[in-house]
């Protein structure tokens, strides 16, 4: 048994295990949750057995196992900074929002200055 | 020329001042448009030089012709003009004018671009640069973007990414601004387009020193507003 087959279960159950946390602190939604136990599950599953790799390649249509898990994590990773590039762009339009506001609410006068 | 325009529209047009580490650069500009008989709304853009100071020294010497407001954190220009045009609500104006607060504009140019608006002879008015003045790669740039802001937008206008504007308060109620940075030039075309606003162009002079030449359109800030044209089309 090679020592990724041992580390990858243990980092997925930590993961799975974080995920649960928060979406019981109501950080994430169960559907974060549930992809992302799919994910680590895949994960594990081809760390502990490789050649599930190539049953899921052959389902696919691609002929190597290896080939299955590198687009794999392209997919996850596309996805994820997609995501990201999303949560960033409302926050940025949230900030402007917030910043004009304030600067829309205080004027500033020679007063303020001289108190 | 400038008797034409009656002291009683100049009391009512504002001129909106986005400004961005201008310190060494904005005491003229605001001293000439005060001189002109013009308001002034100022909004600091989170500068990190001294450029509200230099905004607070002014305006102890014209109390009653500048408004300041400014941003805690720098945000752009298209949210620095947006806070302008909203804050000018609250003094009543009839015209709104945006001019750069670089020097790159002038002063002397604001009655020829207020009139069309006065005359009713436009809603709306984009102040041309002379492109055979500009540095060689700038002119480039305004190129492609008036061919950008053509195929996106299906506007033809002469200087699409020019700063000074104006426009009446009826017609401002009409639009929607929404870029962040320098991407609103082509928007407050577009804009003014599909909303029918009769827009006139009108010539103006600009002032290029190496300062003035380090802001603006270039061929990176070309690229940056061509993804957010792409992005705006979804």
């Amino acid at each position: 048994m090679y020592l990724y087959a041992l580390i990858f279960p243990i980092i997925s159950i930590i993961a799975i295990i974080w995920f649960i946390t928060r979406y019981f602190k109501g950080k994430n939604s169960l559907i974060t949750v549930v992809l992302w136990s799919i994910f680590w599950i895949i994960v594990s599953l081809f760390a502990i057995f490789p050649n599930v790799s190539s049953a899921f390649a052959r389902l696919f249509g691609i002929t190597r196992g290896l080939d299955f898990v590198i687009i794999l994590v392209f997919v996850v990773l596309f996805y994820t900074v997609l995501k990201l590039y999303f949560i960033v762009d409302k926050m940025q339009n949230e900030i402007n929002t917030l910043v004009k506001e304030l600067a829309l609410k205080n004027e500033i006068s020679l007063d303020d200055e001289e108190e | 020329m400038e008797n034409e325009i009656a002291m009683e529209d100049k009391n009512s047009t504002f001129v909106v001042l986005p400004a961005y580490n201008e310190a060494t650069r904005i005491r003229p500009v605001l001293e000439d448009i005060a001189r002109k008989g013009y308001n002034m709304v100022l909004v600091n853009d989170g500068s990190s030089d001294n450029t509200l100071e230099v905004i607070k020294q002014v305006k102890k010497e014209f109390p009653d012709k500048i408004h300041i407001f400014s941003l805690l954190i720098n945000r752009g220009v298209g949210i620095a003009t947006q806070t302008g045009f909203e804050a000018v609500l609250k003094f009543n104006p009839k015209y709104i004018v945006s001019m750069d607060s670089d020097g790159q504009h002038s002063a002397d140019d604001l009655d020829e671009v207020i009139k069309p608006l006065v005359t009713g002879e436009a809603q709306a008015v984009i102040g041309v640069r002379p492109f055979k003045d500009m540095p060689k790669s700038r002119s480039f740039a305004n190129s492609i973007m008036n061919i950008l802001t053509r195929i996106f937008y299906r506007v033809n206008v002469s200087d699409s990414q020019t700063g000074f504007r104006a426009i009446t308060v009826e017609a401002l109620d009409k639009i929607s601004i929404n870029a962040t940075g320098y991407l609103i030039s082509s928007e407050f075309i577009r804009e003014i387009n599909d909303n029918n606003i009769p827009f006139a162009e009108v010539p103006i002079q600009t002032i290029y020193t190496p300062e003035t030449q380090a802001k603006g359109t270039n061929v990176k800030v070309a690229f940056k507003i061509l993804l957010q044209m792409i992005k705006h089309q979804f």
